[in-house]
């Protein structure tokens, strides 16, 4: 249930007011509250008072580089979980939890074929937490991919990809193929039959690509061989091995994460640039 | 030198100058074409970096035991394990397979009471010559070089490898056990 | 301490500045009372988003605590697991690969699907004043954006729980542990057959649509139309094509020397 809210015509506390009533306050804690929260180094951190005035809350959103995505208000009705389902929210919130969870990870991980399997057993039994460490980064990422589906599923139902809005929706689209490609890549690295055999799978079909894939059509016109072709580029190699394993872990540790986190950076800002929270219909 | 840019309608029709043709315009397209000229090549250059010109990847080539030692009407698949091919004697003609679906690479499973090679990724089948017969996959299996060696044993060589009929059905990809043959190669 | 907050030179200016986001916040003019309804992110929303990470989280904990992810063998090239099966969220694409050779289902249709959304809101012209807002309902959007997730998810379904050993379809009730004996054996349409039919089934998709509703192409304009018209036709080959397989055994309906369809 919403907390009430204030009626939009509030008593307008002075800040020099709320000063006083402070300083009138003679207890002990509020002093030493008062004497933290004007000393120097607090307020070369915090730069605004006490959320409690209403300008203050509004500082605290505009002045906290955190909270700064966020505009100073939104229509009350855009509160409503079913509004959105918090559902780009949570897509970011599991990249979170996945950034710590997998960076935690690459502490006990080696990118290759002789090592890959038997850290992963050490994970699962030798590392403290290790086995609950590579679950949670697990199930994350099966649950991104789920969150942002209904994302999208949203979007679309509340038509909130129209005018102006268009080409947030397409930086959207691109950061789900790159929530699958991270998926995809991540899938190699515990070097098990599930991860060899999806991989093989999925690079074969990279191998199918019309024109310059050695078995789609008309790769006699570039001359594609499987030494030469897309699907050499990807695995490095004419079968998933070492060079492989190297490229996905690269791609998957590092070059896809920085692509998705500008992306992000982008889609979050156009969300406030293209008119702010789509207002429900 | 003075930027002499020609203003239009307004141009005598003398020879250009030096002076004029080497034009602020002409120093403009020559750095912007000199720029996009070092971006391709960079481009070029970070495309070939990505091919690798060593790979380090387990031979194509194996040596696979006697040949007249297969029997006649069976699939040897002992050599799955290491080398990913199944040799299989049809009367006197001994061929290998790779067993690698044509569909999406899988390792196919032979089922010797169906008499099938089957892919368990996708449901391709395929017949003991390496024909589909149900499933996506697209051509027949292939076929790799076989030979035998100096020494009388069998070398298999997936580096060489057919798999359309007609050419799959000769030598190198078929080994003729006719009797006599060793006879003939050791004298 | 004679020093208040109004002194604090830091918010002469970020108060400014709030005056003037306030003014942007509410500034669409064609309603008036569009301000008076908002309220403060600060805190209404950020505790909204704190409760609803704090469940995400807690749910994430409790999942890595009751299940474990799966690791199977070690990788070995030579043995394929059997069934072998992608990521669920790619089984969608692996049980298309049943119907469609790997060019198309692997590489052109994903390719189409992401270009298709894409493109989704330059081609929706059904457009209201306001953003988000539309003209009139939604009567071929959402049916056909419906209809591409239901098939999407059906397909993940399908290559779930009904594929068995050698991808082979079993019903839940049957042991996945008894091979099937296949006997589908395919055919494809001969190409004096399959040419005409793949022609002309793509000038009925330009077609069709035009004819059902003249209104639709008058808004859309010739491009777009085309565009539109060529997205449908292609999607709705998929079932087509599904259903020729299931039910009549087709195993191509074009046969070329380059590429089957």
């Amino acid at each position: 249930m919403m907390e009430n809210e204030e009626p939009p015509k509030e008593r307008v506390v002075k800040p020099q007011e709320a000063l006083e009533g402070i300083e009138a306050g003679k207890g002990f804690q509020e002093r030493l509250i008062h004497k933290v929260t004007s000393s120097e180094l607090w307020r070369s951190v915090i730069r605004h008072g006490s959320p409690a005035l209403r300008r203050n809350r509004a500082l605290t959103v505009i002045s906290n580089f955190f909270l700064h995505l966020h505009p100073l208000s939104i229509p009350r009705r855009a509160l409503a979980f079913a509004h959105t389902w918090c559902m780009g929210g949570i897509t970011f919130l599991l990249f979170l939890v996945l950034t710590v969870s997998g960076v935690l990870l690459m502490f006990y991980y080696v990118p290759e074929v002789g090592r890959a399997y038997e850290d992963m057993k050490d994970l699962q039994f030798a590392v403290s937490f290790g086995m609950l460490m590579r679950n949670l980064h697990r199930w994350s990422a099966h649950a991104m991919v789920v969150a942002v589906i209904l994302h999208m599923m949203r979007v679309f139902y509340s038509g909130a990809y129209k005018p102006p809005r268009q080409f947030n929706w397409v930086i959207g689209v691109s950061l789900l193929v790159l929530t699958l490609l991270l998926s995809f890549t991540g899938y190699l690295l515990p070097w098990d039959q599930l991860s060899l055999w999806a991989i093989t799978v999925g690079a074969n079909m990279a191998g199918a690509t019309p024109l310059v894939g050695y078995q789609g059509p008309f790769h006699e016109l570039l001359g594609a061989r499987v030494d030469n072709d897309v699907r050499f580029l990807l695995l490095g190699g004419t079968l998933v091995g070492q060079n492989a394993l190297l490229r996905f872990y690269v791609l998957h540790c590092i070059v896809l994460p920085l692509v998705a986190v500008l992306g992000m950076a982008i889609h979050f800002w156009r969300v406030r640039k293209d008119g702010g929270i789509s207002k429900p219909l | 030198m003075v930027a002499a840019t020609p203003v239009e309608g307004t141009q005598d029709r003398r020879p250009m100058s030096v002076g004029q043709r080497l034009s602020r315009r002409f120093f403009a397209i020559l750095g912007l074409g000199g720029l996009a000229g070092v971006v391709a090549a960079w481009s070029a250059g970070l495309v070939r970096f990505l091919f690798p010109r060593i790979l380090y990847e387990p031979p194509m080539n194996f040596v696979a035991g006697d040949p007249d030692a297969y029997r006649s009407g069976e699939v040897e698949t002992r050599w799955q394990k290491d080398h990913r091919v199944w040799v299989v004697r049809e009367g006197e003609e001994l061929y290998a397979l790779i067993a690698q679906c044509t569909h999406l690479g899988c390792t196919p499973t032979w089922f010797a009471d169906e008499q099938l090679f089957k892919c368990p990724c996708h449901g391709s089948n395929f017949t003991r010559a390496g024909d589909p017969v149900a499933g996506p996959a697209p051509s027949p299996l292939y076929r790799a070089s076989v030979q035998r060696g100096m020494d009388g044993q069998l070398q298999v060589n997936k580096a060489i490898s057919e798999n359309r009929p007609g050419p799959r059905d000769a030598a190198p990809f078929v080994l003729r056990l006719k009797s006599g043959q060793r006879g003939e190669r050791s004298a | 301490m004679a020093e208040t907050l109004e002194t604090m030179p830091v918010h002469e200016d970020v108060g400014q500045a709030v005056t003037v986001r306030r003014q942007v916040a509410t500034h669409p003019v064609a309603d008036p009372a569009a301000g008076a309804d908002d309220v403060h992110v600060w805190p209404h929303l950020v505790y909204r988003e704190f409760l609803c990470a704090l469940a995400v989280v807690g749910l994430l904990l409790l999942l890595a605590l009751l299940f474990n992810a799966p690791l199977e063998d070690r990788a070995n090239p030579s043995a394929t697991p059997n069934p072998a099966k992608a990521a669920w969220y790619f089984l969608g694409l692996q049980e298309l690969l049943v119907y469609f050779d790997p060019w198309f289902a692997g590489v052109v249709l994903p390719s189409l699907i992401l270009i298709g959304l894409m493109m989704l809101p330059y081609l929706d012209l059904n457009r209201g004043d306001g953003p988000g807002q539309v003209e009139e309902p939604r009567r071929l959007a959402v049916p056909f954006f419906s209809a591409g997730l239901a098939l999407w998810f059906g397909l993940i379904l399908i290559g779930q729980y009904f594929r068995g050993l050698s991808w082979a379809w079993y019903w839940p009730w049957e042991n996945w542990n008894i091979p099937k004996v296949t006997e589908s054996f395919t055919w494809s349409f001969p190409v004096w057959l399959g040419l005409p039919v793949v022609l002309l089934y793509g000038a009925a998709g330009a077609w069709l649509p035009a004819r059902i509703s003249p209104r639709f192409l008058r808004r859309l304009g010739w491009t777009r139309y085309l565009i539109v018209s060529v997205f449908l036709t292609i999607a709705a080959a998929i079932p087509i094509k599904i259903l020729l397989r299931l039910l009549l055994n087709v195993k191509y309906v074009l046969k070329t020397p380059w590429f089957n369809l």
